[in-house]
């Protein structure tokens, strides 16, 4: 194998894993688009809708063994309805005191992880892809089947959403309730619906991801942390609240990642995810492709 | 030359919201500024106050250049200020948000903040009285142990005016100080804003309410899409074709 | 009657104090004084947090690994220098403090909720490097064998003695943080959280202040630091982990952001409840998070709300009886 093919790999792999934060950075910025919110909780999110998933494709449930597909689904279905009961939660928060829904978050976020350990023990588990074992050969380069529908599947939901946003009539209210809620009202918006979706889409997006990548990496509680910060750094890096940049940053971060995993051990990859926010943050805080607010005086 | 804006342009990437405005205001006046929405008025302001660096031009005060500096030292030059949608501390009293403003005066140094309570409590007594004086020059002075934004919404506009004034400036901006209130109560500001020129202190009033400018304002000057388009005493500019035009216009539009 | 209860008052005030004095004396075993020595580090933690997030509205969650690098300050220089507590502590509370101005220094470009994450990421470096750097730290087996203080040759390793320099610490902590809260600093910090562009304009210089909320808090927890790892005579890294900070802000909310007094209570309420509810630690951190969320969508205040919406209900109670009563001796007065 010659070096070409190795460092299309291992960009293969980047695109891999920031689908998977893509898809993480998309639940950010939606619900930060609609509902004001930075959702602490969205790592913690995606560790629970994989494990409703990975539970029915693992037999863990009455010795059910669900086809992978069909687990897929209901761990989306399951996160939608998560994220609708999360709306109604908090919906008393939505756009008032910043520090009180962070703080919540951080709350419900405390509350998912520890109870997903207590329900089904800190240790975690390995889970079998679906598909082969054997990487394919795509001229020369070796990718993993998984990876493959990692990708696949991340870049159709994504493309879908675009689409859904743009050309849908749902999708146009939704950007106009994020927008401007109070012009949003006025119009008749439903804008408790409008948020509720937006979350729905996010918490659907993290269950997706998770799934998809459950093969890959192993699934424990306590995976959503890091993979919820890097999420994060990638939504920052996009710019907060704007759909491409969700997308662009999770896959310009993965590729990052990937292309630095030789050099740097995995611990520092988390500070490296920080200081990454820290300097985008301070630098261009609208990120590499989202929307500039003026702070009204 | 006292306040000087000289040449003042701000630009928000595309869009001018003040184009090449230059005003003189003199030492101890009242100088209105008045124009329809979106004319520039409170941009002119923020400038002025420190929370926008001018794109171009240049604010001077007392003979020395004053843009650009940062909002709390502008301050600490002399400049006090209100707001349009009111500004007030909500979680703190009436006498707190004076003596926030009165702060920065404070003689007592930081360490000395902590370790010194006896010097800190005489001080504090000092800056109590001193706010309590100004409460009473605008009538609020019973209220001034209660939740700032729990009094009625005139009385607010005063506590704020007091703030400001906490702040020993030598201008004060006051931005609208009129929305909102009804006849009784524009008579009592317009009596207000006597007091107020009676401390010595020059005042910048943006406001809508046409008669009130006209019986204060000795200068008026008349902003329209971020331009100057007149300026001059009340009698002046009511006659000016200019200016009739703008409002004329803009109600049309409206 | 007035002269009565004021009295009343001073007795009552006189026989807590003596109980609180005493308390090694009279406790049920070492353990319980113990509890309360912990109890009475994580009030420092509090009253850090609560001043620079309660009062300055500055996210601060750091705290853990700041608590942390007053630990290790003290940790390395004891046990590789030989320095003794009463210098760690000022060394302590100063670093503290500096790496908690390094970690306020976004807080300029950076606001709320961007803030707390990047406060977060600080603190998983510092907690990083602490790990990481096994020359210097130790590592993940941490530093062992600190020696306890000594005041003039007495040494202070029991608990029983702790317990008086822990006293003295809290009540220190808290007396001087009602100082910076009650005057311009405090009045500065509520400004800055109520209204940061109007507090700007009332000459209130933002960016220093905003700082120096965060030194503060880093003072604190740094002083905690030192005294824990006196205390404890072992350090580990885990100790400082994000999920500390966590826990202080549990407690600053239910207690009362804002509200000195309702740190202490917020401290003192989860611990010993942790205490009687010896449940997994998972259960614990659950709680905590329904806690947390009931704080913020039922009383944002915590107990001290609590305290003050009972004190008005109570007020309103007995008026509207006593305005029941007079409507009934009315009504009987009528023919």
């Amino acid at each position: 194998m010659n070096t070409t093919s190795i460092f299309l790999q291992t960009i293969i792999g980047g695109i891999g894993i920031g689908s998977l934060y893509a898809l993480i950075a998309l639940g950010y910025s939606m619900t930060f688009r609609s509902m004001g919110l930075v959702n602490f909780a969205q790592g913690s999110i995606y560790m629970v809708g994989t494990y409703f998933g990975i539970i029915w494709y693992r037999g863990m449930v009455m010795g059910l063994h669900v086809p992978y597909a069909a687990a897929f689904f209901i761990g989306l279905l399951c996160n939608v309805l998560l994220g609708l009961l999360l709306e109604r939660i908090f919906r008393p928060l939505a756009k008032l005191d910043l520090m009180l829904m962070l703080l919540a978050t951080i709350g419900l976020g405390f509350i998912l992880d520890n109870l997903f350990t207590i329900i089904f023990g800190a240790e975690g588990f390995a889970v079998d892809s679906p598909l082969s074992n054997t990487p394919w050969k795509i001229y020369g380069i070796r990718v993993l089947p998984q990876m493959a529908l990692l990708i696949g599947v991340s870049a159709v939901l994504m493309v879908g959403l675009q689409l859904f946003l743009s050309k849908t009539k749902l999708g146009m209210a939704m950007r106009a309730s994020a927008v401007d809620y109070e012009i949003a009202r006025t119009m008749g918006i439903a804008t408790n619906r409008m948020n509720a979706l937006a979350l729905s889409i996010g918490c659907m997006m993290s269950a997706a991801a998770g799934i998809l990548a459950a093969p890959i990496v192993y699934v424990a509680p306590s995976m959503g942390a890091a993979v919820g910060l890097k999420g994060f750094a990638a939504a920052i890096l996009g710019g907060l609240g704007s759909i491409p940049g969700a997308i662009a940053g999770g896959l310009v971060f993965g590729v990052l990642e990937a292309l630095s995993s030789g050099y740097v051990s995995s611990q520092w990859t988390k500070a490296i995810a920080f200081i990454v926010m820290v300097v985008v943050l301070m630098v261009k805080p609208s990120g590499i492709v989202g929307e500039i607010t003026i702070e009204k005086v | 030359m006292f306040l000087e804006i000289d040449q003042l342009t701000m630009k928000f990437g595309g869009l001018v919201a003040v184009n090449n405005v230059s005003i003189s205001i003199k030492k101890g006046a009242i100088h209105g500024l008045i124009g329809p929405n979106g004319s520039g008025k409170t941009t002119i302001f923020n400038v002025l106050s420190g929370y926008y660096k001018p794109t171009g031009g240049k604010v001077s005060f007392e003979g020395r250049t004053i843009s650009g500096l940062p909002a709390h030292q502008i301050t600490a030059v002399g400049f006090a200020r209100t707001f349009q949608n009111m500004r007030l501390f909500k979680t703190m009293t009436v006498l707190e948000n004076l003596l926030v403003a009165m702060g920065h005066h404070a003689k007592v140094g930081l360490l000395q903040e902590i370790l010194n309570p006896v010097a800190v409590h005489q001080e504090e007594k000092k800056f109590v009285e001193k706010a309590m004086e100004l409460l009473d020059l605008l009538e609020v002075a019973d209220s001034a142990n209660a939740l700032a934004t729990s009094l009625p919404y005139g009385n607010q506009r005063r506590v704020e005016m007091a703030r400001a004034l906490a702040t020993d400036p030598k201008v004060i901006l006051l931005d609208e100080p009129a929305a909102g209130l009804n006849e009784v109560e524009t008579e009592d500001l317009r009596k207000t804003l006597m007091k107020i020129r009676n401390l010595g202190v020059t005042i910048f009033l943006v406001e809508h309410d046409m008669k009130l400018v006209m019986e204060v304002c000795e200068e008026i000057s008349v902003l329209d899409y971020g331009k100057k388009i007149a300026e001059g005493t009340g009698a002046v500019i009511s006659k000016d074709p200019v200016v009739i035009e703008a409002y004329l216009g803009q109600e049309e539009d409206r | 009657m007035k002269n009565k209860s004021s009295i009343l008052k001073w007795i009552l005030i006189g026989v807590v104090v003596c109980l609180v004095l005493a308390f090694p004396a009279f406790a049920k075993n070492r353990y319980q004084v113990h509890i309360v020595n912990n109890i009475g580090i994580w009030i420092l933690l509090s009253l850090g947090l609560n001043i620079a997030q309660g009062y300055g509205g500055q996210f601060n969650l750091a705290l853990g690994a700041l608590w942390g690098v007053g630990a290790y300050t003290a940790a390395l220089l004891q046990t590789r220098l030989g320095v003794p507590f009463w210098i760690n502590l000022p060394l302590g509370i100063i670093a503290g403090a500096t790496m908690a101005a390094f970690v306020g220094l976004p807080s300029f470009k950076v606001r709320s909720h961007y803030l707390a994450i990047v406060t977060i990421g600080l603190g998983e470096v510092i907690n990083l490097f602490l790990v990481n750097q096994d020359e210097l730290t130790g590592g993940a087996l941490g530093i062992n064998r600190i020696k306890p203080p000594s005041l003039f040759g007495f040494p202070i390793d029991t608990d029983e003695r702790f317990y008086y320099l822990i006293l003295i610490m809290v009540i220190l902590g808290y007396l001087i943080g009602r100082q910076i809260v009650g005057h311009r600093i405090g009045r500065a910090f509520r400004a800055l959280r109520d209204d940061f562009q109007a507090a700007r304009a009332m000459g209130v210089n933002t960016g220093f202040y905003q700082i120096l909320a965060f030194a503060i808090s880093g003072a604190y927890a740094g002083a905690a630091g030192v005294l824990f790892a006196h205390w404890n005579s072992y350090i580990s890294p885990d100790i400082f982990e994000f999920k500390s900070a966590l826990i202080v802000l549990t407690m600053v909310m239910i207690g009362g952001m804002g509200s000195l007094p309702g740190s202490v209570v917020g401290t003192v309420l989860l611990l010993v409840l942790n205490e009687y509810l010896r449940v997994f630690e998972e259960w614990q951190l659950v709680g905590y998070g329904v806690a947390i969320i009931v704080v913020v969508l039922f009383v944002p205040g915590g107990v001290v709300e609590l305290v003050r919406r009972f004190g008005n209900f109570r007020q309103r109670w007995s008026a509207g009886l006593t305005k029941e009563k007079s409507n009934m001796e009315e009504q009987q007065n009528v023919p």
